[in-house]
Formats: structure tokens, C-alpha cells, sequence
């Protein structure tokens, strides 16, 4: 057998060429693509050409734009409350069925069921079952004697419905992580912390969370960033109503893009959108690491 | 032998003049697209339509015919977005009007003046003068009509029509009200009066109005029957000022029916905020109001209580919008102290037009003119081929009498109902609906401020105020000598 030549620069391009045009044509231009418009007036639908703008619709997005402020408000309430609801309800569940219970490994699989199905159909599912005049749910209450709750049509109630359906749906993500997590500690910490006369709970603040901590910073950046992009259950349930209680930052950046065609101002929301999540993600990282 | 050829020559002619005409014509023709296929985007309920069609002229012409259906929340993105990224993965569209500015005006579908010129439509004098004006932008065709569009009020005769209800609201109101009810004024008393008691004995109480009112689901059509009541006259569309395009949207008129609608909310079902255009029919055919405002589809879903589970068979009359007892006249900037009443053509109608992306384009004519030929749509829009959401809207469909009886209706209904609908399309001083580009956007505005005082977080002139600016903006973005011009145009009046 003869000695491998060396390949040369040429093959290298060659074999690389086909995969770094397929990412330049699917990642790179899109992106160039669309910063560029940002700085354009584009009507889309009337056919009209971009109209170069300058900075002005990021201008218009801070400083004229109340209904960005609003969603941008909503979405970082919403992101909070479910990510802390979720991340509590799943170290709960992951603690509790990490334990040798009863029936374990059945409820192991039941509590992945809300994540496994599509958002998209447990948003419609959600709405159907909220439905005022057909929806199990008013008419399970109706039976004993609550009257009608405007789950869908009061301004202050809807944005906690979306979270609880939120919640209901993502809780076993982090409820898998950390299950998954707890399975890996060491039990020698636990016989020695028994040895040294630890309760469950000191046994829980000062072993069991401390190691938990990085899956739980990676759990709930990963969550967050997911929560940030809030599309599905707000499109299928209340279509950002009453009003824009409900209207997310993604939701609005749709809405601006494909029911108002204005392309222009659409990518400047999407890079702003960008913005903040990059922001909020690193944000959460250095914090949470900072305590890890 | 040159005789025989003479004679053979003749016949060939004649042949192939023949073949020619045969294949001039809207009538489709057996085998004549094997192997195309026509791509629909339609939306619930009208594929049904299409669905009904489908089979025998696939059968006839050899081609196929697939629907992509989409809730309407997303019609428009699907439209524009094949549209401006010229896929032409649709062939035909079936859309609303109102958006005529960004479709026709657009020109993204094609004109078909040439297409009919050339084979013919099924009988184009049969359509009614107001649908021929919505399927039109700058004296050319760009849709097929397929769907007459107008509000009408729905009310219960055994609530309304009761004596001993009309004693009782007499004594409490000190008048007695119209049948149908003439203003909103009257409405509004009606709707009280009739909200909160049992008043058709079924063992349930029963509320006064219902109306489409969710975001997202034409719920502005439904502020605009009032708006046109107290902010527009006969002939005069209220939208804009059309020698400045300022948006009249926070005059005084348009905030008294912001005021008016948000007073209704009081005497309507308790889930009223959830009612799309397919909540609020199926809610009112099962009788939960006495009063209703929608297009013609209601009185089509009464007509069948085993398919819709319609409680109210028979027991339904049916007038025009009401008026209003003082009107504000934007010109003069002062209220007018008399009745009023505007017939108006929300919407439009549904229509189909062929996309200019489109390969299949005479296919997609010659279905389209197939199923809205006369013999054909009239099974569409009576009530044989069910729930359509396609309305009466040539006037053989309000002749043929005997289809419609065919499709559940009794006579005195069916010719009151007919009546109602073609007073209305046939009135020459009906205002069309806003169609200018960018009337999705204006109607998103209209949609989400009144979204917002229904539900109690915006006052109406709060509401009218933000419309206004919205409005003012968007105006601007698409320019506003361009606007003007085109608004003016659809009034009728010539250029600036």
C-alpha cells in the first residue's frame, strides 16, 4: 500500500463549498437579508419597493410604538411567572417521583403527555374546552353553581389563563431535566448527611438543590428563551385579545409582518426581538452562574 | 375526385370552426384539462362550495381540483405571502372584497375583462349592480362574483311580536317599538327589556342581542352597522374626508356608536366577547337572543335543526340595519336631529379571482364560472347544498323561489328574507365598504380598539382617538396622495 497523499487545498474547498453555500443561502443571507430591511419602508402587499428609512422604524419601535412597549411588558411577565411556576412545579414532581412511590413509572409517562402533543392543538384544545357557551369547563363550574367566567374575554383574567395552559404544558419539561438530574446524585452524600443527623429538608437546601443548580440554570435558560418566542397558545386561544392584553412580542412581530405586510418594520421588531432575548439569555447565564 | 376534395375541405372547416367555438366558451368541456390540477385557498365554510363542485366537474373536465383551506384569521398572509414571493402555489382564491385594494390594486391576480370577452360568462346581466361594483377596481374585472354581502338584523317574532311583551314594554318605556325594529335606539331598549328572563319558556333565560364581537373575526363589521347609522348618510361613506383623507373616525358620530355598541354589550350573552361569526350563529339559532346583526348565513342555518341544531325554525323575522334618530354630518361638523338609516355593504361579498402566478388559468376560470352559474350557485346560496357562507346575490337567486323552499325554507320566510337582502343590494345609495389598499390594516385598528372597549379597558373616545392616529399613520405609510385618490375613486369622484 502506498503512502495517503495529502489533500489538497482545492478537494478541502470542494467537499466544504456545498454545505457553507447551503449555509450562507439558509442562514447568513436571511439574516443579512432582513437587517437590511430593517432600515427600509416596505409595504409588501401593495407591491410597492422598499423605501430606504434609515434608523427610523427602531426609533418609531422605542419611542412611538406603544403597542410594542405593551407586548414587550406582557411577554417579560408572562416569561417570569411561567418559567418560576414551571421550574417550582417540576422540582416538586422530579422530587416526589424520584422517590419509590406507588405507580411511579405510570405517572412518569402521564406527566410528559401536555409537552409531547403540539402546542398549536393544545392551544386550540384549550380554546374549545374554554369556550363559553360549548366548553367542558364552564359547564363542569355552571353544574356547581359558579357562574360565567370571562376566562377569554377579561382584560386582567386572560394573560393568567395563557400561563396556567403554559405551565400545564411545560411543567414536564423541566420535570424531565430534573428527574433526570436527580437520578445522577451520589446517595454516599446522602448517608453521610443521615449519619450527621440531617433533615429531609436540610438534606434537600444544602445537597440536593446545590448540585441541581447547573442542570437548573441550563433547564430554565433553555425555557425562557422557548417562553420569550410565545406564539402558538396566544395565535390559537386568544389571538393576543381582549385588546393587545395578550399580544407578545412574537405575536406582534407576526402581526406587523403577515396580517399588516409592513416587511420593513417587521424585521426591525424581529432584530429587536433578537436583542432582547440575546440580552435576557446572557443576562440569566452570568446571574445564574454567578449562584451556581 | 376534386369535388371529393372540395367537400372534404368544407367539412374540415366546419370542423375545426366548430371545435374552435366549442372550446370558446365558459362551459367546461368533457376531458379538456386531463391531467391539471386547480389549487383553491379557500376558507371554512366555504370550501363546502368547492367540496359540492368538485367531484362532477373533475369527472367532466379530467383535471382535479385540491383546497387548501385556512381559518380566515390567516387567509391574507397565506394570499400575499404566495403573492409576493410569486410561488403560484394557488390558482384560485377565494377572498373577500374589502381587501380589493391590496389584491386588485396590487395586481396580483389577473384582470379577466378579456378572459370574458373572450369565453363568455354565465349570464353576466344577472348580477346584481352592487356585486358587480365589489368583483371591480378601475373599470376592470378582477374577481368572479360569488357571495352578495350585506348586514341585515335577525329578531325573534315570538319575543318581538308577543302582545303581551309589547303591552309590558309599552307600559315600561312609554312607546311602542317598530317591527322590525327602525332605530338603535329602539334596539337598545328592545335588547334591555328582553335580557335576563326566559321569555320563550325553554327553561333558560334568554339575553337581548347578540353580535360578532371577538378580535380577529370581523367584529368591526359589526361597530360599523351603527357607525353608519351616526356617522354616515345615504350615499356618504364615513370613513374619510375625501378632499383631505383625514380619518373621520373620532368625529362625534363614530364615538356615539362606540358608545352604542358598548351599551349593547350589557344585554348580550355573557360569553358575547367569544363570538366569531360561527359563535354567534350557532348561539342565536339556538336561541339564546332575540335580536341579532349578520350577513345572510344565520337565516340559511335556521332552516336546519338537525344539521345546526336550530331551535328557531320559523320563529325568525328579518329587516335591514336600523337607523339612527340623529346622524352626524362630517361636512357641516354638526349633528342632523333626524332619523337616519344607511343600507351598507360590509365586506362586500366573497369572491374568487385567479392568481397572475397562476399556470392553470383558464381551468381556474372555467371552474369558478361552473359553480357560479346561475342553475349551479343558486343550490349554493338557498340552502340545498347547507351552510355555505355563500349569500344570494344574482337576481335569479331571488326569483327561484321554489329552490329555496327546496332548501328548508317556508314561503313567507324565504320571501321576506329575500326581500330584506335585495332591498338592500339593489339600494343605489348603500355605502360600499372601505376597499382602499391597506383596508386590512385600518380594519386590524378598528378591530383591536374596539376589541378594547368591549371589554371595558379603553373608553370610546379613548378608542376613536388611537384609531384615529393608527389610522393617520397607516395612511402616510402607504402614501397619501395615492390614498386619496383611490378613496375618491371608489366614492365615484375624480382624482385631486
Amino acid at each position: 500500500m502506498g503512502k495517503a497523499q495529502p489533500i489538497g487545498k482545492g478537494v478541502k474547498i470542494g467537499f466544504l463549498a456545498p454545505s457553507l453555500l447551503y449555509l450562507m443561502a439558509m442562514g447568513i443571507f436571511p439574516l443579512v437579508w432582513s437587517l437590511s430591511l430593517s432600515f427600509h419602508r416596505w409595504k409588501a402587499a401593495t407591491a410597492s419597493s422598499p423605501i430606504f428609512v434609515g434608523l427610523k422604524n427602531f426609533y418609531t419601535i422605542f419611542f412611538a410604538d406603544p403597542r410594542f412597549w405593551n407586548s414587550f411588558r406582557f411577554t417579560v411577565i408572562y416569561v417570569f411567572i411561567v418559567v418560576v411556576s414551571e421550574l417550582s412545579l417540576g422540582l416538586l414532581l422530579a422530587y416526589i417521583l424520584n422517590e419509590k412511590i406507588r405507580f411511579r413509572n405510570f405517572f412518569r409517562v402521564v406527566f410528559l403527555f401536555p409537552m409531547a402533543a403540539p402546542p398549536i392543538g393544545i392551544a386550540f384544545m384549550w380554546r374549545m374546552l374554554l369556550n363559553p357557551d360549548a366548553g367542558i369547563v364552564g359547564k363542569i363550574m355552571g353544574s356547581m353553581g359558579i357562574n360565567f367566567v370571562r376566562w377569554l374575554t377579561d382584560a386582567k383574567l386572560t394573560p393568567f389563563v395563557l400561563m396556567v395552559v403554559d405551565i400545564w404544558e411545560w411543567t414536564p419539561f423541566m420535570f424531565l431535566g430534573l428527574l433526570a438530574a436527580f437520578q445522577t446524585l451520589p446517595v454516599e452524600l446522602y448517608d453521610a448527611a443521615q449519619v450527621d443527623g440531617a433533615s429531609r429538608f436540610q438534606a434537600f437546601r444544602f445537597i440536593t438543590f446545590p448540585l441541581l443548580l447547573p442542570i437548573i440554570v441550563t433547564l430554565v435558560l433553555l425555557r425562557a428563551i422557548d417562553a420569550f418566542k410565545l406564539f402558538e397558545l396566544v395565535f390559537g386561544i386568544t389571538g393576543g385579545g381582549p385588546g393587545t392584553s395578550t399580544e407578545s412580542l412574537s405575536y406582534y412581530t407576526y402581526t406587523v409582518g403577515f396580517q399588516y405586510f409592513d416587511l420593513g418594520y417587521a424585521c426591525s421588531l424581529s432584530w429587536v426581538f433578537l436583542g432582547i432575548v440575546l440580552f435576557v439569555s446572557q443576562f440569566l447565564l452570568r446571574r445564574l452562574r454567578k449562584e451556581v | 375526385m376534386r369535388r371529393f376534395f372540395w367537400i372534404l375541405m368544407i367539412v374540415l372547416v366546419l370542423f375545426s370552426v366548430t371545435s374552435s367555438a366549442a372550446e370558446k366558451t365558459w362551459e367546461s368541456q368533457q376531458g379538456e384539462f386531463t391531467g391539471n390540477t386547480v389549487t383553491v385557498l379557500i376558507t371554512d365554510p366555504h370550501s363546502a362550495v368547492v367540496e359540492a363542485w368538485k367531484p362532477e366537474w373533475e369527472v367532466l373536465t379530467g383535471a382535479k381540483v385540491e383546497m387548501v383551506v385556512v381559518p380566515y384569521a390567516s387567509l391574507y398572509d397565506k394570499m400575499i405571502t404566495d403573492f409576493i414571493t410569486g410561488t403560484g402555489a394557488y390558482d384560485l382564491i377565494c377572498w373577500p372584497s374589502t381587501w380589493a385594494g391590496d389584491v386588485m390594486g396590487g395586481g396580483w391576480v389577473i384582470a379577466l375583462d378579456d378572459m370574458i370577452k373572450e369565453y363568455g360568462y354565465p349570464n353576466w346581466d344577472d348580477v346584481t349592480p352592487a356585486i358587480k361594483t365589489v368583483v371591480s377596481w378601475a373599470n376592470k374585472i378582477y374577481a368572479l362574483p360569488y357571495d352578495g354581502d350585506c348586514h341585515m338584523l335577525y329578531y325573534r317574532k315570538d319575543a318581538l311580536e308577543n302582545p303581551e311583551y309589547m303591552a309590558k314594554f309599552k307600559e315600561k318605556y312609554g312607546y311602542e317599538y317598530s317591527i322590525p325594529p327602525k332605530s338603535w335606539e329602539e334596539i337598545r331598549d328592545i335588547a334591555e327589556f328582553f335580557t335576563g328572563w326566559d321569555w320563550d319558556n325553554d327553561g333558560e333565560n334568554e339575553y337581548g342581542i347578540a353580535f360578532i364581537a371577538q378580535r380577529k373575526t370581523q367584529a368591526m363589521w359589526s361597530y360599523l352597522d351603527f357607525a353608519m347609522q351616526y356617522a354616515a348618510q345615504p350615499g356618504v361613506a364615513p370613513f374619510f374626508d375625501p378632499e383631505t383623507m383625514k380619518p373621520l373616525v373620532n368625529n362625534p358620530g363614530w364615538v356615539k356608536a362606540m358608545e352604542m355598541i358598548q351599551t349593547m354589550t350589557q344585554f348580550a350573552p355573557p360569553g358575547l366577547l367569544s363570538y366569531g361569526y360561527s359563535e354567534l350563529r350557532q348561539a342565536f339559532v339556538s336561541g339564546n337572543s332575540a335580536i341579532a346583526l349578520d350577513w345572510g348565513d344565520i337565516g340559511i342555518l335556521e332552516q336546519s335543526p338537525e344539521k345546526y341544531g336550530s331551535k328557531v325554525k320559523g320563529l325568525l323575522g328579518y329587516g335591514p340595519l336600523p337607523g339612527a334618530n340623529k346622524t352626524y354630518d362630517f361636512k357641516k361638523k354638526q349633528w342632523i336631529e333626524a332619523y337616519n338609516r344607511v343600507n351598507f355593504l360590509n365586506f362586500g361579498g366573497w369572491v374568487f379571482s385567479i392568481s397572475k402566478f397562476s399556470k392553470n388559468q383558464l381551468a381556474a376560470y372555467k371552474f369558478a364560472t361552473y359553480f357560479t352559474a346561475p342553475e349551479r350557485s343558486i343550490l349554493d346560496v338557498c340552502g340545498i347544498h347547507g351552510y355555505t357562507g355563500a349569500n344570494p346575490w344574482r337576481f335569479s337567486h331571488f326569483e327561484n323561489i321554489d329552490k329555496w323552499i327546496e332548501g328548508g325554507w317556508g314561503k313567507e320566510s324565504v320571501t321576506k328574507y329575500l326581500q330584506t337582502i335585495q332591498a338592500i343590494l339593489s339600494d343605489p345609495k348603500a355605502v360600499t365598504d372601505l376597499r382602499i389598499p391597506g383596508a386590512a390594516e385600518y380594519y386590524d385598528y378598528l378591530d383591536l380598539h374596539l376589541a378594547q372597549v368591549l371589554s371595558g379597558s379603553a373608553t370610546p373616545e379613548d378608542a376613536c382617538n388611537n384609531i384615529y392616529r393608527e389610522w393617520v399613520r397607516i395612511t402616510e405609510t402607504q402614501g397619501k396622495e395615492k390614498q386619496l385618490n383611490l378613496y375618491r375613486e371608489s366614492l365615484g369622484l375624480p382624482p385631486k
